[in-house]
């Protein structure tokens, strides 16, 4: 199983945010009603009650919140060191995602991150992100 | 809102009256199923009861063995009360919550909660969650499609990234989070069953420790187990006609955190503060529940599936301030001798990880005097469990 993990991108609350990078774009769950952002994304509004929610363009570019080198290797198609970047959208702070680095690169908190999009060898596509040059 | 007059009302009302575990081990060379009866059967015998006693099982949902299989193996044949409860480390004091709401509304007059796990020899946690086999990962409501694919895999690594975050907000350093390491480990020198019995460890040798994913070292990580857990609760009325010395459940309270997110452990990272735990609300309603204050408690046992996981939830429960429990720990404060004694058998650091349920059992060895790192003059035992996604918590209260 030395492989990449492939995200399931049939699931029906989280297959637009993959349709999306399909077309490379990032976009966000938000309810039409209140405009606060649902992540990870839910139908129902537990903000206002509303049920209106749609996706949002994201502008792709962040901040970086938090990290970890990972050095114990857990997945054969996952060799370390790498890094898990947690990124707070520029859009909205109730949303972060992660992404991943490889190795061990030098970071500080609240650096800028962008978006890029990564095609697994299966054809999905992945929002990454990595600092803003 | 909820009335709390119920919760009020249930105060001392029950008791666990029985304890048993097994050998806590890398390789129990048995099956789950086995050392549950084993833990059960011993529970039982310390509670002078027979299998037939038996009306209630309440178990943990990840528990490979159901209520039912339990009581076929037991001979439990006067079941008639049965519930599961999780997730994972935050079970065992739900389950003494699930065990109080069966024997006071009349479900079952004794009630047996167990966890039992092949930790270590046949499904080690440490390995990432469940459902990375598959063809593709994620959907159905787990949201690791979009933490999976990016190699968040594993518990540790979530937490890894909250240490990082406290300790860029707080200035928490690797030597703070050692003190819980080493406090545990104290502990499991002096307590003969724990795994780590004879194995001492220094802050050198914390520090020295590998690391697993940053800022986490080996030794900020919990065991992986072979063992089990069980523990019998009845009524307080009925305790005192059975040979044990009865410990009271003077409260029990589960909480979630302010931004709760959908999802299991990975979507705390979108939380606004993913240091702030649901343990905090399970703690303010535990010490209204109960009457008591945590400055009352007299030794604790703090689920400890990582050190920072100690750490925040000694913050969650009160014990000091946001973003001051690591000076709080490194004063020495949770050692034997400090003002809140913790993981007094070890705990998952170095007892065994038998997922929350032995710091059940060492919570009632303590109150009942009979703990070998034994606390003084203890009356009044916190446990914990969680910390992820939800908490919770038992106060328990030596009887008079």
């Amino acid at each position: 199983m030395a492989h990449y993990l492939v995200p399931t991108t049939t699931d029906r609350e989280t297959r637009g945010f993959f349709e999306a990078a399909a077309q490379g774009q990032l976009v966000y769950r938000a309810c039409n009603t209140c405009n606060h952002a649902l992540h990870p994304p839910t139908g129902h509004c537990r903000h206002c009650g509303g049920w209106d929610t749609g996706w949002r363009q994201a502008k792709g570019t962040g901040t970086l919140h938090s990290w970890t080198t990972v050095v114990h290797q857990v997945h054969p198609g996952y060799p370390t060191p790498y890094t898990i970047v947690v990124v707070t959208l520029d859009d909205t702070p109730e949303v972060r995602l992660v992404g991943r680095l490889d190795g061990q690169p030098a970071l500080q908190a609240g650096m800028p991150m962008e978006a890029w999009f990564e095609t697994l060898p299966d054809g999905t596509v992945l929002p990454q992100w990595k600092p803003e040059l | 809102m909820i009335d709390d007059e119920a919760a009020f009302a249930a105060r001392d009302k029950c008791a666990v009256v029985g304890i048993g575990q097994t050998e806590f081990s890398r390789d129990s060379g048995r099956s789950v199923l086995t050392l549950a009866t084993e833990a059960s059967l011993k529970a039982l015998a310390d509670a002078g009861l027979e299998p037939g006693d038996i009306e209630g099982i309440v178990a943990c949902e990840q528990d490979t063995v159901a209520p039912f299989t339990l009581a076929a193996a037991l001979g439990a044949t006067n079941l008639s009360y049965w519930a599961q409860t999780g997730p994972g480390g935050v079970a065992p004091c739900m389950m003494i919550g699930l065990a109080v709401g069966a024997v006071l509304s009349g479900q079952a007059k004794a009630v047996l909660a167990f966890r039992s796990l092949n930790g270590r020899s046949e499904a080690r946690l440490g390995k990432g969650v469940r459902g990375m086999d598959a063809e593709t990962v994620g959907g159905l409501g787990s949201y690791n499609e979009f933490f999976l694919p990016y190699g968040l895999m594993t518990a540790g690594q979530t937490f890894a990234l909250m240490t990082q975050r406290h300790m860029l907000e707080y200035g928490t350093r690797p030597e703070h989070l050692g003190a819980v390491a080493l406090a545990c480990r104290e502990a499991a020198n002096a307590t003969p069953h724990a795994q780590m019995h004879g194995r001492t460890l220094t802050m050198e040798d914390y520090l020295a420790s590998r690391m697993v994913s940053t800022p986490l070292r080996l030794f900020d990580f919990c065991l992986e187990s072979d063992g089990a857990c069980a523990v019998v609760i009845t009524s307080a009325e009925r305790a005192r006609d059975l040979p044990r010395h009865p410990v009271l459940i003077r409260a029990v309270a589960g909480g979630a955190p302010p931004d709760l997110r959908p999802g299991m452990m990975f979507p705390v990272v979108s939380r606004d503060d993913m240091t702030d735990l649901g343990g905090r609300l399970a703690g303010e309603k535990l010490w209204k529940r109960a009457g008591i204050g945590p400055s009352e408690v007299d030794v604790a046992q703090i689920y400890d599936c990582f050190t920072i996981s100690v750490l925040l939830q000694l913050e969650a429960f009160g014990f000091c301030g946001k973003g001051e429990s690591g000076p709080f720990v490194a004063s020495g404060a949770i050692r034997r001798d400090g003002s809140l004694p913790i993981n007094t058998g070890g705990g998952h650091m170095s007892e065994g990880y038998v997922h929350g349920m032995n710091h059940i059992v060492q919570a009632v060895r303590q109150l009942r005097g009979e703990a070998d790192m034994q606390i003084a003059g203890a009356e009044l035992c916190l446990c914990t469990g969680g910390p992820l996604p939800i908490g919770s918590s038992v106060l328990f209260r030596r009887a008079a």
